[in-house]
């Protein structure tokens, strides 16, 4: 690993840090490994460690710490829940993911990681699966869609909402929404992955091909707006496609419960009341690395009348487990982080549990189909063309 | 068997660890010690072992004593004395798993907790009952309730309701042999006082039962700001005697910087100002003449009382004093116990200090009782200079000094401060050692610490030695 590759300021936070452990119980790997070396606090002094003792190539030179080191770096979901309690201000999860970025340079990265670029250039969706299947979703599920040359709002579909049959139904939700109050909008006629899962995986250039793609499709298409229901893809648009291609693309990136909360308070939606008592289920990359907590909440409480908050929400809601590649590199450990968060849901009593991300929805849905439990995990779209009568 | 097997067999496979990577996250506490210092002792565990339970503690001392191997127990490693750093290697007993609060009698106000629990997690427990807590640590997010109770028991609250020991109704310990003893009022052989500030060197905390307060019918915290430091810690100390408010800190930053003369003959020469922050619980009539007089003595000095909202931010920054540290990288610091009437003398060292090392201090004072503080200043320096870090580390040593000179102490001991015990409590140390030979025989618990630094080729580093070469190095540091 070069030290060149981390910048300055990321140098000097991993001396900054002042192994406080503040962070420590807030680690969902932590609380569920109870290691020191899985948390972040452990994580930077094992990093101040191989930088302090060694020359530029901490990785490589470190063969005893490097292998189990990086196997920490990706034993995470890069869920910004120590970012969010460091009081230091020490912007751990860039840190994560730039070490993330380096151990694939060096060869280090669990195989999953590595070929995930080869996967996304070849039928460009995280899947690998035929690139002619992306909207057979359409199909399966009823759902009228549009593609047109021109429209100011561009939904954007995902890889995992476009071919996981657990998910499609957000997609025939969110149509059936756009639809419903006549919205100007569109998907797009060559929809490749977001590239999400490249930004952790250090294929830069690879990264910068996909963004400059979709990008290039959805100014075509005149796009004031890109909604998607997928909070990593949102996040790849506004975060990071700016980052990667120099420039921000010319459209505003929502999320579909942002949308939802225009159209209930715009009056163009009116959602019959639902009696069910429900509960909510924060993304971390809605929530806190998105900044979307309110809207969702707005939504809910529009017409949900029996509305529980479960325990660390908002921007401290606890990860379901499913983000920053754990399902690909320790499935085991995602099922186990999926489980904790879900006897969190649970004991709010609530019948429903709504979330606004199809990955969180899998992870959770996974761990409950293992419970004798009657409780239904769904997408706040679905819940909402559902109570419409839409679905 | 092999010893991890043997441990396996107590507490599981899955909690016991000998990967490097693991040793090495548990070879440490807060404070970077230079690879130059620490190469003089083995701080690398040769395994990790983590309980869920008394008896796996039990269990994991008797065999240690049986094979004579060294056990370190550790909380959070919130401390930065080396208390929970090993010096010859051996079992480092990670307490954290012992994660439970074990009963709540609410008719009587108290709590029994085990050793792992963070004071955070009792504070947000407590939020839904009639009770409180009288004291925690600075550290609350992180730190443990066995590792408070190892290592002083003075923090927020103390001013009103004294150290944790007096707040602790009964301990159940485990003690070196492996032995389980319950140690309250009425136990004859051994004292809670004896245990407590033990640094580890004489049992584990297994379980605590603390004596809770009534919840205050009224809280109010409370900031001021002062432009001169000097009239902020006169304020204090007044408020202190006179109004007993259940926490007290103040904090000033970057006053060295910002003396432009060459001398400082008192705090009031201090141009960097103060901040005094606080809370007062009690009944509301207590509370509004504790404020009234807290205004009239503020006003007296030309000090701003600040509205409520930003003390209340304040008050939630009680937990934050090394936020510095981003403009280190590094701190080095010793808090040390002094009476308050030593505070001006205290202050004039660490701007000396400073000066000396070139360094800008961040002063953390927090009181204790009306007369005695914790005073806490924190050098910014840089570990990856290593000489100039190694000449700053004299820093430490140099404020125990003085605090030992104005009728003061270290606050605990640990590795680092282990020469200074005897200087500083000859008879608590003696006292400590007479139970360290009646209850550890084989010194297997935390070896070489507190009370006498060990290396770990098994010398202990002379105190001359120790203090020659700090000194050489300090005045070499100048010059770097």
């Amino acid at each position: 690993m070069s030290r060149a590759l981390l910048s300055k300021l990321q140098r000097e936070d991993i001396f900054a840090c002042a192994q406080c452990g503040y962070c420590v119980n807030w680690c969902p790997i932590y609380d569920r490994s109870g290691w020191e070396s899985t948390s972040p606090r452990g994580k930077v002094f094992l990093l101040k460690r191989m930088l302090d003792r060694n020359g530029p190539d901490v990785f490589t030179s470190n063969p005893r710490m490097a292998s189990e080191f990086v196997q920490r770096l990706f034993d995470c979901t890069t869920c910004g829940r120590c970012t969010e309690k460091c009081h230091l201000e020490i912007n751990l999860l860039d840190l994560w993911v730039k070490l993330r970025e380096i151990s694939v340079r060096a060869r280090l990265a669990p195989q999953s990681v590595a070929v995930i670029e080869k996967t996304l250039l070849g039928p460009k969706n995280v899947f690998g699966m035929d690139s002619a299947a992306r909207r057979d979703w359409a199909t399966y599920t009823g759902a009228e869609i549009k593609t047109r040359e021109q429209a100011r709002v561009v939904f954007f579909v995902g890889c995992v909402t476009s071919y996981s049959g657990r998910s499609q139904g957000v997609a025939q939700a969110i149509t059936a929404i756009l639809n419903h109050v006549g919205e100007d909008w569109s998907m797009m006629d060559d929809e490749w992955c977001c590239g999400h899962p490249l930004a952790v995986s250090g294929a830069t250039e690879a990264y910068r091909h996909i963004a400059e793609h979709n990008v290039r499709i959805i100014e075509k298409m005149g796009a004031e707006t890109l909604v998607s229901g997928c909070p990593g893809c949102c996040l790849a648009f506004r975060e990071e496609y700016p980052r990667i291609l120099d420039r921000k693309p010319g459209f505003e990136v929502i999320h579909f419960a942002q949308l939802l909360d225009r159209y209930v308070s715009e009056g163009k939606i009116d959602i019959p009341k639902l009696q069910a008592k429900v509960t909510y289920h924060d993304p971390c990359e809605l929530g806190r690395l998105g900044g979307v907590t309110e809207e969702p909440r707005r939504v809910l409480t529009s017409f949900v009348e029996n509305f529980i908050e479960p325990e660390e929400s908002g921007r401290i809601g606890r990860c379901c487990g499913a983000g920053g590649l754990l399902k690909a590199t320790n499935v085991t450990l995602s099922g186990d982080l999926a489980d904790k968060r879900l006897s969190m849901l649970n004991n709010t009593g609530a019948e429903i549990i709504t979330s606004a991300c199809p990955s969180c929805e899998q992870n959770l849905g996974e761990a409950l189909s293992k419970r004798p439990d009657s409780t239904r995990i769904q997408d706040l779209a679905e819940v909402v063309a559902q109570q419409m009568g839409l679905m | 068997m092999s010893l991890e097997n043997a441990m396996a067999d107590i507490v599981g496979s899955r909690g016991v660890s000998t990967s490097y990577l693991e040793r090495a996250a548990y070879s440490h506490d807060l404070a970077p010690i230079p690879r130059n210092i620490t190469r003089f002792f083995n701080t690398m565990p040769d395994m990790i072992v983590r309980p869920d339970s008394l008896d796996e503690v039990a269990g994991i001392l008797k065999l240690a004593n049986k094979m004579r191997v060294p056990v370190i127990p550790r909380g959070s490693a919130t401390w930065g004395y080396g208390g929970a750093v090993p010096t010859v290697g051996g079992i480092l007993l990670d307490l954290r798993g012992l994660n439970k609060i074990i009963s709540f009698d609410d008719a009587r106000g108290l709590l029994t907790v085990q050793c792992g629990v963070v004071w955070k997690d009792i504070l947000d427990f407590l939020e839904k009952t009639r009770w409180e807590l009288p004291v925690y640590p600075s550290s609350a997010p992180s730190s443990t309730v066995g590792g408070f109770a190892a290592t002083g028991g003075l923090g927020y609250g103390s001013l009103e309701h004294g150290s944790l020991k007096e707040n602790v109704e009964s301990i159940k310990a485990v003690l070196p042999t492996g032995e389980k003893a319950f140690v309250g009022p009425k136990t004859n052989w051994i004292s809670p006082d004896q245990l407590f500030s033990s640094e580890g060197i004489l049992c584990v905390f297994g379980e605590l039962t603390l004596r809770l307060v009534p919840r205050s019918h009224t809280a109010i915290p409370f900031l001021a700001y002062f432009d001169r430091l000097g009239d902020a810690v006169e304020v204090a100390n007044n408020l202190a005697q006179e109004t007993r408010p259940f926490g007290l800190i103040l904090r000033a930053f970057g006053f060295v910087r910002a003396r432009k003369g060459e001398t400082l003959t008192g705090p009031n020469d201090v141009e960097s100002g103060a901040i005094i922050f606080g809370r007062y619980s009690s009944s509301t009539n207590k509370v509004e003449q504790s404020m009234d007089t807290l205004a009239k003595m503020v006003a007296e000095k030309q000090g701003i009382l600040r509205p409520r909202n930003e003390a209340e931010f304040e008050w939630g920054e009680r937990f934050y004093p090394l936020r510095i540290k981003k403009l280190g990288p590094s701190v080095l610091t010793s808090d040390v116990i002094v009476p308050s009437s030593q505070l001006e003398e205290m202050i004039q060292y660490a701007w000396q200090l400073g000066r000396h090392a070139s360094v800008d201090v961040e002063l953390e004072i927090i009181w204790l009782s009306p007369d005695r503080v914790l005073f806490f200043p924190l050098f910014l320096s840089d570990e990856r200079r290593t000489f100039r870090y190694l000449s700053h580390s004299a820093i430490t040593k140099k404020l125990i000094d003085r605090a030992i000179a104005v009728g003061g102490r270290s606050y605990g001991y640990g590795l680092w401060n282990s020469f200074h015990f005897k200087t500083s409590e000859p008879n608590r140390r003696r006292e400590l050692t007479d139970m360290k030979r009646m209850l550890d025989p084989n010194n297997i618990m935390n070896p070489g610490k507190t009370l006498q630094a060990k290396t770990r080729f098994g010398l202990a580093l002379p105190k001359p030695l120790y203090s020659g070469l700090l000194e050489t190095l300090w005045q070499l540091g100048r010059w770097f």
